[in-house]
């Protein structure tokens, strides 16, 4: 005994009363856009990575010949699934809750109105009587959303799979398709997972077992990071200065260090741990880098004792002076991007133009020899 | 077509350029030029064979147009970049050989049999694929500009570098081929509560970012060709994350990891790094969208005007990460008076636009400037609006209008004007 129709019947039920399926068919082509990739439709429409569309409405779910389909809509199909304007409307608000297992990759259209427009589209490609669809043919082009049946399909969707056990069989006897929409690729292995899953999180997630103190940072990193970020934190040339600068963020020159700028700890760990020393990442033990960890909190004096040991449990509880340094984006905004600005096309501004300053006066921009030195305002 | 030439002032024009090529002088009406006189080497000899350049270059003529660096930038080439030279490309597709580069650790040399993506994280079956795999989801082809948050971040204190591939060549754009960021993780199956994507590079600095699912899921790429062919191992091979419209450092070459999670990770490339320090000491972060923004590539410092007064064209790229670009105009006069260029080409969302304007040059000084307008309705600020609200520490986003000043010999600097 099929479910389906009852199904499609009480979704009818509870979509009738909105002005329903008033789609606009040009509309509905621009939606079909996110079909494209996988379903074909119109003269000489084949299989692609999805079965055609063509003669959609009327078709009983999973028999378009030649495609194949997963078990899960073959099963929909003899429970007597059939394609019209409800099941459709369902299936495209959820594809992967209306037929559990089904291999649509498609993750749904979240307006009701695509999906109206939508209908409209493919009902042009369906010779089969659809009452539904041929009414939604000449329909206007202006289509207002319908509030109401959005609720009213936000609502079917749970009511209809209550009384719907023939739906949930279906997917428990079913075979259990692999992982997946294509079933492609295989699972990894927790090895594998373990060996490049290295990200920390501020609240320590991802951290691992093992602790380094102070003093044994300042043997790692005299030995491994001082070539290049100087004995104190200070920096050899344009590497990173990693210590001092506070209260330089408003100056004209600000220096941005782990104590003056970063917001979190785990950052340094996690950075440490997956590309540091520079060309020789990877090659330091995690408590090695709890040591290094340790010894930038010294070096900022965060920490005064170098007897000081960093774990994995007090990590995450150690804040950084600029966490709260850190605002949202918010560029748009900006009263330069004022909403309707219409730009001035004519006498915009008073006077001829005069060089406030020249680029070829710094005299920094390469000529071969590599000599000049920028004033600042570099990347980094 | 206000912007057409007459057939009358083309022909004056070739017949001009043509001259002042050939014999390096001022158009007058010249002597019989050897180039049409003489019968020419290429003429009367043999060439090379088709099996001379089995993959092909460019002409020994075109030797100048190479990426370059500054030296000074940064600490060491190896962690550093170089710039696309924007003045000598036309159109919109930049060639795979010109896309600038930044690297953190340098170029990884990857072999593609052993390279592998896994995704792990809040999903239900974690997964490895290997290239091969990945070439069986459905591929999609796609148009779309890279820019770095800091093009153009040497000029926040004010004209610094004197060319455009300097000052706005940490731009590219072309046609990728890849398949949706989206079917991979579905491929997984996305837990609930899963609101982030951990993308992670191969290379030795494991590049990595945190990426909301939503963008994720909305229009990400995984990127396996560029321009029809292979990725260039500078720009990922084989494998690269496509972020379109967002800055350059989330599309993360060598793409080896995905991690889904419920909360950013607050790595160093978006803390430390790619965070936009304003005036008041307090910083933007998560800043991904690139502004809209323009620069006039012909002439610029690096492109001089040699044909003296008389019809000159202006050349230019505009994008926006936000879509389309729908309009651009131009000034010569530094901004006191616009007119709308001509855009040519297609016109792509989140892809570089072409413009060009033409106008006859009476030999004064001029001061050109362009202003690009977005489909969102968002109009290029100048640099100075961008400085009121931000300071000049931010370092990244600056999509300020830029300056070139043409002096009456041609010669093109980047100024800063009143």
């Amino acid at each position: 005994m099929s479910r389906f129709p009852r199904l499609a019947a009480a979704l009818a039920l509870l979509l009738l009363p909105a002005t329903a399926f008033a789609g606009d068919v040009d509309a509905g082509e621009k939606v079909f856009a996110k079909c494209k990739a996988c379903h074909a439709v119109g003269d000489g429409a084949k299989i692609r990575v999805g079965p055609h569309l063509n003669d959609l409405f009327g078709r009983i779910a999973g028999t378009a010949d030649g495609f194949r389909y997963s078990p899960a809509m073959v099963k929909a199909g003899e429970d007597g699934l059939i394609w019209n304007d409800e099941t459709l409307a369902a299936y495209l608000t959820a594809p992967r809750a209306f037929i559990k297992g089904n291999r649509m990759a498609f993750a749904g259209l979240k307006k009701d109105a695509e999906i109206d427009d939508i209908l409209a589209y493919l009902a042009t490609f369906s010779q089969s009587g659809n009452d539904d669809a041929a009414s939604a043919e000449p329909a206007p082009a202006d289509t207002p959303d319908t509030p109401n049946e959005d609720t009213a399909i936000a609502e079917a969707q749970p009511k209809a799979d209550e009384p719907d056990d023939a739906v949930v069989e279906a997917d428990a006897a079913a075979e259990p398709p692999a992982h997946g929409v294509f079933h492609l690729g295989r699972p990894a292995t927790e090895a594998e997972i373990a060996a490049w899953d290295i990200d920390i999180r501020p609240d320590g997630a991802g951290l691992p077992v093992g602790s380094g103190t102070v003093l044994e940072g300042e043997t790692v990193y005299t030995e491994q990071c001082a070539v290049c970020h100087g004995d104190f934190g200070e920096a050899i040339g344009r590497w990173p200065v990693l210590a001092g600068g506070y209260d330089t963020l408003t100056r004209e020159r600000p220096v941005k260090t782990i104590g003056s700028y970063w917001p979190y700890l785990s950052t340094v760990y996690d950075y440490v741990r997956r590309a540091m020393p520079f060309g020789n990442a990877r090659s330091l033990s995690d408590d090695d880098v709890y040591a290094l960890t340790a010894y930038v909190l010294y070096l900022n004096d965060i920490v005064t004792d170098e007897a000081f040991e960093l774990n994995q449990d007090n990590l995450a509880t150690i804040r950084l002076p600029n966490e709260d340094g850190f605002i949202a984006d918010d560029r748009h905004e900006e009263p330069h991007y004022a909403a309707g600005a219409e730009p001035c096309m004519n006498d915009c501004k008073p006077g001829k133009a005069e060089i406030a300053q020249h680029a070829a006066v710094l005299d920094v921009t390469p000529e071969g020899d590599g000599d000049e030195d920028g004033t600042g305002g570099g990347i980094d | 077509m206000p912007d057409q030439p007459s057939r009358r002032g083309f022909l004056k024009g070739g017949l001009a350029a043509g001259a002042a090529i050939a014999t390096a002088t001022t158009a007058a009406r010249a002597a019989d030029d050897p180039a049409i006189t003489e019968i020419q080497d290429w003429n009367r000899y043999a060439g090379p064979g088709v099996d001379a350049e089995p993959y092909g270059v460019p002409s020994p003529y075109e030797a100048h147009v190479v990426r370059r660096n500054v030296p000074w930038l940064t600490a060491d080439p190896i962690s550093s970049v170089n710039f696309t030279p924007l003045h000598e490309l036309d159109g919109i597709i930049t060639p795979n050989g010109l896309c600038f580069e930044r690297h953190h650790a340098g170029i990884a040399e990857i072999d593609p049999a052993q390279h592998r993506l896994m995704i792990n994280g809040m999903v239900d079956t974690p997964l490895v694929f290997t290239m091969a795999d990945l070439m069986r989801f459905p591929r999609e082809n796609h148009v779309y500009f890279l820019e770095c948050a800091a093009n153009s971040g040497m000029e926040w204190r004010g004209a610094q570098l004197n060319g455009c591939q300097y000052t706005h060549g940490m731009v590219h754009c072309v046609m990728y081929t890849g398949v949706k960021l989206r079917h991979l993780l579905e491929e997984a199956g996305i837990r609930a509560g899963a609101a982030w994507v951990m993308p992670e590079g191969a290379d030795a600095s494991a590049m990595s970012r945190s990426l909301p699912l939503e963008k994720a899921l909305d229009d990400c790429l995984v990127a396996f060709k560029m321009n029809g062919e292979a990725l260039r191992p500078g720009q990922g091979y084989p494998l690269r994350l496509v972020v379109p419209g967002w800055e350059g450092n989330l599309w993360v070459k060598w793409l080896r990891r995905l991690e889904i999670g419920d909360k950013p990770w607050q790595l160093r490339e978006e803390t430390s790094k790619y965070t936009d320090l304003l005036a008041n000491g307090k910083a933007r972060r998560f800043t991904w969208e690139m502004d809209v923004k323009s620069v006039i590539t012909n002439p610029s410092p690096q492109a001089p005007v040699i044909h003296g007064r008389g019809r000159l064209v202006l050349a230019g790229l505009a994008w926006s990460g936000g879509g389309r670009i729908s309009r651009v105009d131009v000034s010569i006069d530094g901004g006191r008076n616009w007119t709308t260029a001509r855009l040519d080409g297609p016109s792509l969302p989140k892809a570089l636009h072409r413009f060009y304007h033409a106008f006859d040059w009476d030999g004064s000084d001029l001061f050109l400037q362009s202003r690009a307008i977005d489909e969102n309705g968002f109009v290029q600020p100048t640099k100075n609006a961008l400085r009121a609200v931000r300071g000049e520490n931010s370092i990244y986003h600056n999509n300020g209008i830029q300056t070139w000043h043409v002096a009456k010999d041609g010669v093109v600097e980047n100024v800063e004007i009143s």
